[in-house]
């Protein structure tokens, strides 16, 4: 793909979301100058870029919606719901069509008629302009070669007789015209439903030695058969040099068969968009922070040679260690400054990912028959790239439940003396050195005594292990895998998936999931996340000759426990620490590696969190902590079970960094 | 080059560009005799076309490209019309 195309991708999914947000903000407030305008804008700038391409289609539908925004909002007369409806289906469709286009570098076949489609409905809600009007009427007197084109046509008769609108098309290219890249020829070409073509020269032909060939010297004249829109859409880039006249109307039942058509378009199309790597948008001043840095390594880089010269001319040690120093302190510091910067470049704002979900939001309660007042806080955090984009699917499925589960119907709220109107609200923050992003509803609640019975239901817990847990315990429970089933995953609140797939990809950028609930009041998930999930601190174990990494925010305690007090139960061994039963769990079995010969007296343990449990790895010894930058399994091992990532050591050897829970299974 | 001169007779093949123009109207004022072939062709470019329009040179083959065909050879054969032209 193309430089400028993928630009173009980028660039139109920001416009496509900012159109989104700024008509669902209209939607709120249909006065609104601020959204209108920016809607306007990015409509009109879409409209542009699309026009570089050849997404004729796309920009016809595009050019529809700028014209019915433009006149609203030189109207100002606001915006009903119908007509945010018609213009969010059609950049809906444009969201779908640059998906397609990100996929396979081109419009769907369908592209056309779905185009055509889209900018007949938005032009029917398109009051007719009075001004348009006048313009047609004076210009009438000018039309004599409008029916001479006709006349001389095959078949003049067929083409008067025919329902639809004619379209009389005058084109005069301006002379410098191939030196833009226009060919008229091509252009001619693309207006569909041609009846009848007259060329001509603009100026007479001079003598044959005298032409040149770079100056156009053609008028083009046509009558075409099909909608004003689809031939305007053609020279939507040489206005200037085109009239359009229509001789025939519309008939009015053509124009609500348009409108109907254009309900089946909006329903049938849902693709899903594939996850392709995203380019990611740099603040320019962060660039210039890192160029900035890379400058002073240089200079850093330059004492370095100096001294290696100095070296070399038999200057006396001392002073060289004290270069030496003075260096290794500079280098230091400025890669810790670079390491930072790096950082803040992967830094993006939870923007990114929550300006979708109003929309879903909307649709969703529109499905359900939900009236929602939803809400966001704290759009402007910050966090690692891939926590942020880690966190959409799952706070998607949040607010899916927020809407399916949550929210009551009006009539319920309103006997609980509630607002109609369900409230939910997505709020993120930043705390110490961790971001918390949470979903809150003031919806039904979840009832504990429900959810007792659906864990012993689906063998969740044992009975008396429930009957000990707090209220606030059992809620917990929803993140349980197995917890939701088929009769709770509806096609609407996820597919297929339950919390616990909430908690696991929660648990898997390194963070916790959350939830609190009041049966009645409402419902509060929250997640709890790190800003960066690439430096990771790590206690590197040894197992015979190799070492491995255990990230060290799941490791309690390293202990040592004699081989007699461990206890053989069934076919697991299980010690006590601290007063507790814990299992103990051998490495070397978990990794599949020969035991060795002769069992050691004492053990050496690491005490750590797995899953809901403690347990107690038998490790061969323990070696060093140290802060790592922990690079994610890539290409062929991305799969690979049980390691989160690896790192490289001082001496150039990889350490693997071990997922236990995986491995234990 | 979608343009070449073969005897006496220039032949437009494939998509004819801007810059086909000019060897065209070269050949066309060299000699004012020769004729256009047109069977190969599937697009004039407007540079191309104009060419054609001003010297009017005998146009031979029939275009299978249905746009040229039916709208733009027919007003280079010149049945339907009656075009100011220059010697």
């Amino acid at each position: 793909m193309d430089d400028l195309l993928q630009h173009f991708i980028v660039e139109a999914q920001e416009l496509i979301q900012q159109a989104t947000d700024d008509l669902l903000a209209l939607e709120r407030n249909p006065r609104a100058p601020a959204p209108m305008d920016s809607a306007f804008r990015a409509v009109h700038t879409l409209k542009g870029s699309v026009g570089l391409f050849d997404f004729a289609p796309m920009g016809f539908a595009l050019h529809a919606a700028e014209d019915l925004l433009g006149s609203l909002k030189e109207k100002q007369t606001g915006f009903d719901s119908h007509v945010i409806d018609g213009l969010l289906a059609c950049i809906g469709q444009v969201e779908r069509w640059v998906a397609a286009i990100e996929q396979t570098g081109q419009l769907p076949p369908d592209a056309a008629e779905e185009g055509y489609r889209l900018a007949r409905a938005l032009r029917s809600q398109l009051d007719e302009d009075p001004a348009q009007h006048a313009a047609d009427v004076l210009s009438q007197a000018d039309l004599a070669w409008i029916e001479e084109l006709i006349a001389q046509s095959g078949d003049p008769a067929s083409l008067k007789a025919q329902d639809g609108p004619l379209v009389a098309i005058r084109y005069t290219p301006r002379a410098d015209c191939f030196f833009a890249g226009d060919d008229p020829v091509a252009l001619l070409r693309l207006v569909p439903d041609l009846k009848a073509v007259r060329l001509s020269a603009r100026d007479q032909w001079p003598p044959a030695a005298e032409i040149d060939p770079f100056s156009c010297n053609m008028r083009i004249e046509a009558i075409s058969g099909a909608e004003i829109d689809s031939v305007k859409a053609v020279f939507r880039f040489v206005p200037d040099q085109v009239t359009l006249h229509e001789v025939a109307r519309t008939s009015p039942d053509q124009a609500s068969d348009a409108m109907l058509n254009n309900g089946s378009v909006g329903a049938a199309s849902g693709a899903a968009v594939g996850a392709s790597a995203r380019m990611l948008r740099i603040d320019a001043e962060r660039i210039d922070r890192l160029a900035d840095l890379v400058g002073e390594m240089v200079i850093a880089k330059n004492a370095l040679a100096h001294l290696t010269v100095q070296l070399g001319d038999g200057l006396d040690q001392k002073h060289v260690s004290q270069g030496l120093v003075a260096s290794q302190a500079a280098i230091e510091r400025l890669v810790a400054e670079l390491h930072r910067a790096v950082m803040d470049v992967r830094m993006m704002p939870m923007r990114d990912i929550f300006r979708r979900f109003p929309k879903a939001v909307r649709n969703l309660a529109g499905q359900l028959d939900k009236a929602v007042d939803f809400s966001m806080e704290g759009e402007e955090v910050e966090a690692d790239k891939a926590v942020v984009e880690g966190l959409a699917e799952p706070l998607l499925h949040i607010l899916r439940n927020a809407v399916g589960h949550g929210a009551e119907p009006e009539s319920l709220r309103l006997e609980a003396g509630k607002s109609a109107k369900t409230r939910i609200v997505l709020r993120a923050y930043r705390d110490g050195d961790r971001v918390k992003v949470e979903v809150e509803d003031d919806g039904r609640g979840i009832d504990p005594s429900a959810i007792r019975e659906t864990a012993l239901r689906r063998g969740i817990a044992p009975a008396n292990d429930l009957d000990r847990m707090s209220d606030a315990e059992v809620v917990e429970l929803i993140f349980s895998p197995g917890f939701s089933t088929a009769s709770e995953v509806t096609d609407l609140s996820g597919r297929g998936v339950g919390m616990d797939a909430v908690r696991s990809a929660v648990e898997r950028l390194g963070g916790q999931a959350r939830v609190r609930s009041q049966p009645g009041q409402g419902t509060t998930i929250r997640l709890s996340l790190p800003l960066t999930i690439l430096m990771a601190k790590v206690m590197a174990v040894r197992l015979g000759r190799e070492l491995y990494g255990i990230p060290l925010d799941r490791i309690l305690e390293t202990t040592i426990v004699p081989a007699a007090r461990v206890l053989p139960v069934r076919d697991a061994e299980v010690f006590v620490w601290r007063d507790r039963t814990l299992p103990l769990v051998r490495l070397a079995d978990l990794l599949g590696m020969e035991l060795p010969a002769g069992a050691p007296q004492r053990l050496k343990v690491v005490v750590m969190t797995a899953g809901e449990g403690l347990v107690g790895i038998v490790v061969d010894g323990f070696a060093e902590r140290m802060d790592v930058l922990m690079r994610p399994m890539s290409g062929l091992l991305a799969g690979m079970p049980g390691v989160m990532g690896t790192t490289l050591l001082g001496d150039g050897s990889v350490l693997m960094i071990l997922d236990i829970p995986e491995l234990i299974g | 080059m979608s343009v070449r001169l073969d005897g006496n007779v220039i032949i437009l093949e494939g998509a004819c560009r801007v810059e086909d123009a000019e060897p065209l109207l070269g050949w066309l004022q060299a000699d004012r005799g020769r004729a256009v072939e047109l069977a190969a062709t599937e697009h004039l470019h407007a540079a191309v076309l104009q060419v054609l329009m001003a010297l009017r040179p005998p146009i031979r083959g029939m275009a299978r490209d249905a746009f040229l065909r039916d709208w733009i050879v027919p007003t280079l054969t010149g049945e339907s019309r009656r075009e100011p032209r220059e010697g």
